[in-house]
């Protein structure tokens, strides 16, 4: 479809047509500059006075703001990453075993009317929103948590903490996995399935052993999606983090804060350090993310190749 | 041997059937939740609401002795001389209160006169609280004293009505479902017009090469991208270039909808692109054979056949502005208004959940009836959707 065989309104479409999409296309160019832009000031400039923000701080230690007249220990951004990661692969231990049990269920074992039933309840689930997620997680899980702390002996904050960010994440990640690894599933090749029975191996033993197997490539990819969304949500995070100031934190119980949790703290200030440094926490979560996503589809190609 | 390959076939079944009832239980446990802590709320009082209760202090200005013809039940009290029905009953924290039940439309309490202005009319509508009223050389009535008691002073010919304290109760979400509306106007026509344009671009139009890859790459990777860096680019962008060219000062409801349009973007691109890819090519051929030029045809033979594609994006686009609220709580503020400006801060139904779950003391009650009324309007757009799918699947056979 080459522009010389288009005529001159063709050509003006054409022409208006591609503004559209280099619009379109310029977003994540947008994003990426103007936060790059807004993040790097607090660590190039003195903050109005206070000081500007040394890197290797602001990210390996808790007091990142060590300014002739002010000490913060506020954004440190060290254990804010170590906290995000450790809550999103918590929720995953969670959410992987079950999500991935339901999709086998759903795509081999369920008769064909009760398997689309379950597809339908797997549909709702993704479309709630985090925040009645967040909500459920506040008015359900704290309650629950909270006796369980006290029956423990242990102290919590109402509940809120680390537990209970991984339960409200886990429930998140479930609809996720499942549908990514049942479209997998359901494509694995059935030669290889009859192949095994006809070794005399049981439906049990080749759904586990042949069948999830096959479909492990697939599987992973609905992992890393799960894993992104984890670390990138917000609002729920923030209502059942208990917002911790310092960290970071590993105790089940204990309060605690993620990257994007601190973001959405604090949100009255319209300017100087307080406001400019959410945008340097956006570059972390952005990297983090990214990082995360690279590594993890390594690991996906380096053990996806065996069976493929 | 065999036994024991049979006992792990059944506790690796029982696995399969636990995870999977622990799935529909995640759901079922959500509906469940909500709807038992949010059912008690949920009336038209509530949609029509506003959220901050406002107090009223106003005077009679004609007093009048007509007797009004009311039919009281056993639970509420009426007063003939100003066509009133009042009521004992609670507020939401439990305390009591007397509400009122009935205004005649001819009753002196519907052209009550401001005393703050002195010149403003309000009037006494039902479900409003009556607070106290005062009057000349009496004792005044007060809420303590009941509602019986308020109708008795009432309908005492000889009392003369001084002043009138009543207050309009809190707690409905209709601001916050205005801007909703708003939000989702608003976040479409900026984003569907651009998403199908986008999509007839990359599909149609769109050269084989280089530069057509690397701009899909970059609208696909924004399907990556967590809500919150949107509201991060909400802020930078689209909160400064709205102060700019309209009268907003701040977080607005425009920048807000631009936001919202940016994230749907790569769905409704995706989707779009989707319903163009499966038009036969030979209806392509067909037109351009005919005479028509590529405008022509892409603009009224191939996109015509798209619109279940675009009506798929538009009921996932209408879902996800509903749902959204980390974005928007950059962008549009977490201030719960009941006049709604869309030059101005407010909140979508996500939001106000947000801002009153993060308040002291949280309003769970509340917050669940807004979550039901938004799992109703995600699930009937899940609903829509099938409905579509399957009208083009019929449509196909045909």
């Amino acid at each position: 479809m080459g522009s010389k065989s288009l005529s001159r309104v063709d050509r003006i479409t054409y022409f208006l047509l591609t503004i559209v999409g280099l619009i379109s296309a310029s977003f994540i160019v947008f994003i990426s500059i103007f936060i790059a832009l807004k993040g790097v000031l607090p660590f190039l400039t003195d903050n109005l006075g206070l000081g500007s923000v040394s890197l290797f701080k602001f990210l390996t230690q808790t007091v990142w703001l060590n300014g002739p007249t002010f000490v913060s220990t506020a954004y440190g951004a060290g254990f804010l990453i170590v906290n995000t990661l450790y809550i999103a692969f918590l929720s995953l231990l969670i959410s992987f075993p079950i999500g991935v049990l339901t999709a086998l269920f759903i795509a081999k074992i369920a008769p064909k009317k009760i398997a689309g039933i379950l597809r339908t309840i797997i549909e709702l689930l993704s479309a709630i929103p985090s925040i009645v997620y967040g909500l459920v997680g506040v008015g359900f899980f704290l309650p629950i948590i909270y006796s369980l702390a006290r029956s423990l002996g242990y102290s919590s904050s109402g509940g809120s903490g680390t537990l209970a960010t991984v339960f409200v994440l886990a429930l998140m990640s479930i609809p996720t996995i499942t549908s990514i690894s049942e479209v997998s599933i359901r494509s694995v090749d059935q030669s290889i399935e009859h192949a095994s029975l006809a070794l005399g191996a049981t439906f049990t033993q080749t759904r586990f052993k042949i069948t999830l197997l096959a479909a492990k490539s697939g599987i992973f990819s609905g992992a890393i999606l799960a894993i992104g969304r984890s670390l990138g949500e917000a609002t729920a995070v923030s209502l059942v983090a208990g917002n911790a100031r310092s960290g970071p934190t590993f105790g089940l119980f204990d309060i605690t804060s993620t990257i994007t949790s601190t973001m959405l703290t604090g949100l009255k200030e319209t300017q100087g350090i307080d406001y400019d440094i959410r945008f340097s926490l956006g570059i972390v979560l952005m990297v983090v993310i990214l990082l995360t996503n690279m590594i993890l589809n390594y690991i996906k190609k380096k053990v996806g190749n065996v069976h493929a | 041997m065999r036994n024991k390959t049979r006992l792990s076939d059944i506790l690796l079944n029982g696995f399969v059937y636990l995870a999977t009832s622990l799935s529909v239980l995640a759901l079922g446990l959500i509906f469940f939740y909500v709807f038992t802590e949010g059912k008690d709320l949920l009336s038209l009082d509530l949609i029509r609401g506003n959220y901050h209760s406002r107090n009223y202090v106003a005077t009679l200005p004609q007093s009048s002795n007509d007797s009004f013809n009311l039919q009281p039940t056993e639970q509420t009290f009426a007063i003939e001389r100003f066509g009133l029905i009042l009521e004992q009953s609670e507020n939401l924290a439990g305390d009591s209160v007397i509400r009122v039940v009935y205004v005649a439309d001819d009753s002196p309490f519907s052209q009550l006169v401001l005393q703050e202005t002195g010149n403003e009319v309000v009037s006494l509508k039902e479900g409003m609280i009556m607070m106290r009223i005062a009057y000349e050389n009496h004792p005044t009535s007060l809420t303590s004293r009941g509602a019986a008691a308020m109708a008795a002073d009432l309908n005492d010919p000889d009392r003369v009505v001084r002043e009138v304290m009543f207050a309009q109760v809190g707690g409905g979400i209709r601001g916050s479902i205005i801007t909703t509306v708003y939000l989702i106007g608003l976040t479409l026509m900026m984003a569907l017009p651009l998403g199908v344009l986008s999509a007839i671009f990359f599909n149609e139009f769109a050269p084989r090469n280089m530069i057509t890859k690397t701009m899909r790459t970059f609208t696909e990777t924004l399907t990556g991208v967590p809500s919150i860096i949107f509201g991060l680019l909400g802020i930078t962008v689209f909160v400064p270039l709205t102060i700019r060219i309209t009268p907003a000062s701040g977080s607005n409801l425009i920048a807000g909808a631009m936001t919202l349009a940016v994230i749907l973007l790569p769905t409704i691109i995706r989707t779009t692109e989707e319903a163009l890819k499966v038009v036969p090519a030979d209806h392509r051929f067909a037109s351009l054979a005919l005479g028509a030029n590529k405008t022509q045809t892409v603009f009224k033979v191939v996109l015509p056949q798209a619109i279940p594609g675009i009506l798929t994006a538009t009921f996932l686009g209408i879902g996800r502005i509903i749902g959204e609220s980390a974005a928007l709580i950059f962008v549009l503020g977490a201030a719960i208004k009941d006049s709604v400006n869309i030059y101005q801060p407010s909140t979508s139904l996500a939001v106000h959940i947000w801002a009153m779950m993060t308040d002291e003391p949280a309003n769970v009650a509340l917050s669940s009836t807004i979550a039901i009324i938004i799992l109703m309007i995600v699930l009937v757009m899940n609903l829509s959707i099938k409905g579509v799918v399957s009208l083009m699947i019929k449509k196909g056979r045909a």
